[in-house]
């Protein structure tokens, strides 16, 4: 059975209250990922012999809850960081140290807590982000960089949105296609932030963040953490629910390149990462029943559907029209209404998802067609990305 | 009053707002001849870490361009809404700037130039940075001189 305990599956998911949560520590919503993900994989904590721990925009956890769990035996502790694309890292990391044999079951966690009591989630997000930063922002070309006004992921994504519409003809009315077919979804998912359904109108009339974004175009701000154990094959069919066995990984990062010819907006890194692992799959993009696409904005779902393969480069507008991506649709797509509609938990949004779609977990939202699903993660501005294909079957058992 | 926020220079970017305020754009140029944004450090197509600065036309177009309505900084709250632009300079970077000035109907390979703003208040100027302003052709010049648009272009500039 060595081959088997070498064969990394999802054996665990734990998922916190989500949302407007307030008064706990990120470290201590962490703790409770990782613990309902080792007991939903019916182990307990010590079994764990590797943790990896990813941090939001609060940057507030990191390798010093391997001691606040207890864990005092571990072959792989490391933090992850490439930002939205980190949950896929992680999970391709585990894989890799399982089939290493550097270690056998691996928790992967993501917490975070930007949004505060009485601030909207705009200001919470951007004074959590500004945090970061050294004080004195309007210093040297970084001042010069704020006068410009593209102080924030919301405008940077609108350069490269409206880039697209200029360059193939894309229009918001598409975007909002997106935005309502995941909303549909949401309605399924009793985790989801906006359940009540949305029109194209409603989208069209909301108010403008940074031109060509609405407001619901984008994701939401949320507080929580989610976790996800890694482990064999022969451990995780003993365990109490259906293994998700991963097939394939990629991941592939292209920092923007701001000079003449730069293709920064209108391909991404997805174009080189999706292939990968879906070689490593054996799998092509008409195989996937299920895909659970990063959605920091619509236009993130867009350009990576677009990226993937799904359509041609350009045609992502006319692809996601018509209630494709929504259910009853040809593509189910971020099935719990992603970071749109349902929480803000960056890679671990369409990661766990797509652990509840393989599972058949999914109840009012479940897919008709569950044997092949992609997830994509996405960081930076469309800089980072990763992509995971999952399985409820062994591969070559499909 | 200046419609900018305070920029001060630190030393590493000293001599790029030297340049601006005797109006000029100062980019890097690398062994390889390539010209880096102002900012650069190495130049990624040669081995020798060399960059030299190089003042360049100021001439660019538009590549992209948001409306910004929501401020991302509380900083920039009493200038929305404002035009931030992704500019492809004729020497071929790519700068993020503001767009000021009277505006036409925005589209992808529009004309830009540059020009050079003060930052700060009378309380306390700060340095004179780089902001772009659109090269208007003869057939957007009625447009521009629409009173709409004149509303628009002093919101923006006195945000």
């Amino acid at each position: 059975m060595s081959g088997s305990s070498r064969r990394a599956t999802i054996a665990g998911l734990g998922i916190t209250e989500m949302g407007k949560v307030y008064g706990r520590s990120t470290t201590s919503l962490a703790i409770d990922a990782v613990r309902l993900a080792v007991t939903d994989a019916g182990l307990v904590l010590s079994d764990l012999d590797g943790l990896l721990v990813t941090a939001g925009v609060t940057d507030s956890v990191g390798i010093g809850l391997a001691s606040a769990l207890g864990l005092q035996q571990l072959s792989v502790l490391n933090e992850v960081k490439a930002f939205g694309a980190s949950a896929g890292v992680m999970v391709a990391q585990a894989a890799a140290a399982i089939a290493a044999g550097s270690a056998t079951t691996v928790a992967c966690v993501f917490a975070d807590t930007p949004l505060k009591p009485k601030v909207s989630a705009g200001q919470s997000w951007g004074s959590s982000a500004s945090r970061r930063k050294a004080p004195g922002a309007a210093r040297g070309y970084a001042g010069w960089s704020l006068v410009s006004g593209a102080a924030s992921p919301n405008i940077l994504y609108a350069l490269c949105t409206r880039r697209h519409m200029e360059r193939y003809g894309t229009t918001s009315t598409q975007l909002a296609h997106i935005a309502v077919a995941q909303r549909s979804w949401a309605a399924g998912n009793p985790l989801a932030t906006h359940r009540e359904p949305m029109t194209v109108t409603e989208h069209q009339a909301s108010r403008w963040i940074a031109e060509p974004l609405h407001l619901l175009d984008c994701c939401l701000v949320s507080n929580g953490a989610v976790a996800v154990v890694v482990t064999g094959a022969d451990r995780a069919v003993y365990g109490p629910r259906p293994p998700v066995h991963i097939w394939g990984y990629g991941q592939a990062h292209a920092p923007r390149h701001m000079h003449a010819g730069s293709q920064w907006g209108l391909v991404t890194p997805a174009a080189r990462s999706g292939p990968q692992a879906m070689r490593m799959a054996g799998i092509g993009v008409d195989d996937i029943d299920v895909a659970e696409l990063y959605d920091c904005y619509t236009y993130t779902v867009l350009v990576t559907l677009e990226d993937y393969g799904f359509c041609a480069k350009g045609e992502g507008g006319a692809f996601v029209s018509d209630g494709r991506l929504a259910p009853g649709g040809a593509l189910a797509c971020n099935t719990g209404g992603g970071q749109l509609s349902s929480f803000y938990m960056w890679g671990f949004t369409p990661l766990s998802e797509a652990i509840v779609q393989a599972r058949g977990d999914g109840g009012a939202r479940q897919a008709p067609r569950n044997d092949v699903l992609i997830v994509s993660g996405n960081g930076g501005i469309l800089e980072h990305h990763s992509t995971l294909v999952l399985s409820p079957h062994e591969r070559g058992s499909a | 009053m200046s419609a900018y926020l305070l920029v001060q220079r630190d030393d590493s970017s000293a001599d790029f707002f030297d340049a601006a305020g005797r109006g000029q754009l100062q980019m890097k140029r690398g062994p390889s001849g390539t010209v880096l944004p102002p900012h650069a450090r190495i130049d990624p197509d040669s081995t020798t870490p060399q960059l030299h600065p190089m003042v360049v036309s100021g001439q660019g177009t538009i590549v992209s361009w948001s409306v910004v309505h929501q401020a991302p900084h509380p900083a920039l709250s009493d200038a929305v809404p404002y035009i931030s632009a992704l500019v492809e300079l004729a020497e071929g970077p790519w700068l993020i700037v503001r767009l000021v000035g009277p505006t036409a109907p925005l589209h992808s390979g529009a004309r830009v130039r540059a020009r050079f703003a003060r930052t700060g208040t009378e309380a306390q100027w700060g340095e004179v940075v780089p902001v772009f302003e659109l090269v208007a052709s003869p057939a957007q010049r009625s447009e521009l001189l629409s009173p709409s648009n004149v509303a628009d272009a002093a919101r923006l500039e006195h945000g």
